[in-house]
């Protein structure tokens, strides 16, 4: 798992590319975590052809602390079989998911 | 083309989770597999190798094997822990608001979702979770 951190519309940016899954889980919890406590975070998901539970914990665990803090969090470029486990999960209704990093910016 | 077989026995680790990962990829590529079948196939072993691994006190190893059959993969996930089912998890509430959403159950709830005929046995020591993945 490679994390780029970068700005979109005045929004922090994590651009995820690789399996997020258990042994990756951590890593990348640890690095959202420390961005949202810093204001809300985009996570672009276009290189992430995989998500597990363990990925979908991490997810949530962002979530969860974005809505405690006020800020927002969000994912972009969902791909099909990652989008197949957020609806299954039910994660759709409670993670926004935008197409682009813009839409995502000003949503 | 035929599909053919895969069969990997690892060590119970989280290292072993991430090797069973890779060799699946190159399965599911070799097998010419589709990207939304090689998804649900990497997810479902990790799913039951990551709870092995993590939770299995004093389980050894695991061992994936995944038959072709007739219009679906047949999976069967073994392991040498302590007798544990893990279908006899309830289901999460995916309604749930946010506030409410539990971390746990979801790997199970996955499996469950994207496979038919799930089941576990315990026979010889060994738990064994047996499925079908279809590839229509």
């Amino acid at each position: 798992m490679e994390i780029t951190e970068t700005q979109e519309g005045g929004k922090a940016v994590a651009i995820l590319d690789g399996r997020l899954d258990t042994a990756t889980a951590g890593l990348t919890e640890t690095r959202l975590l420390a961005m949202l406590e810093k204001g809300s975070v985009i996570a672009d998901l276009s290189e992430v052809r995989y998500v597990s539970s363990a990925g979908l914990r991490v997810l949530l665990k962002a979530a969860k602390q974005a809505k405690a803090t006020g800020a927002s969090f969000a994912v972009v470029g969902l791909q099909a079989p990652v989008r197949e486990v957020f609806e299954i999960s039910g994660f759709d209704k409670i993670i926004p998911a935008f197409a682009t990093r813009a839409e995502a910016a000003q949503g | 083309m035929d599909t053919p077989p895969f069969h990997l026995r690892l060590p119970a680790s989280l290292e072993s989770v991430s090797a069973l990962l890779d060799a699946l990829e190159a399965y599911s590529e070799a097998a010419e597999l589709s990207p939304g079948i090689a998804a649900r196939l990497a997810l479902v072993a990790e799913e039951i190798a990551a709870n092995v691994a993590m939770h299995a006190t004093g389980a050894t190893f695991f061992e994936l094997r995944v038959t072709p059959a007739s219009g679906a993969l047949a999976l069967s996930i073994e392991d040498d822990g302590p007798e544990y089912d893990p279908l006899a998890r309830a289901a999460p509430d995916t309604e749930a608001a946010i506030e409410d959403r539990e971390v746990g159950g979801l790997g199970v709830h996955l499996v469950r979702e994207m496979t038919q005929d799930a089941r576990y046995v315990r026979a010889g020591g060994l738990n064994r979770l047996s499925c079908a993945l279809p590839l229509g």
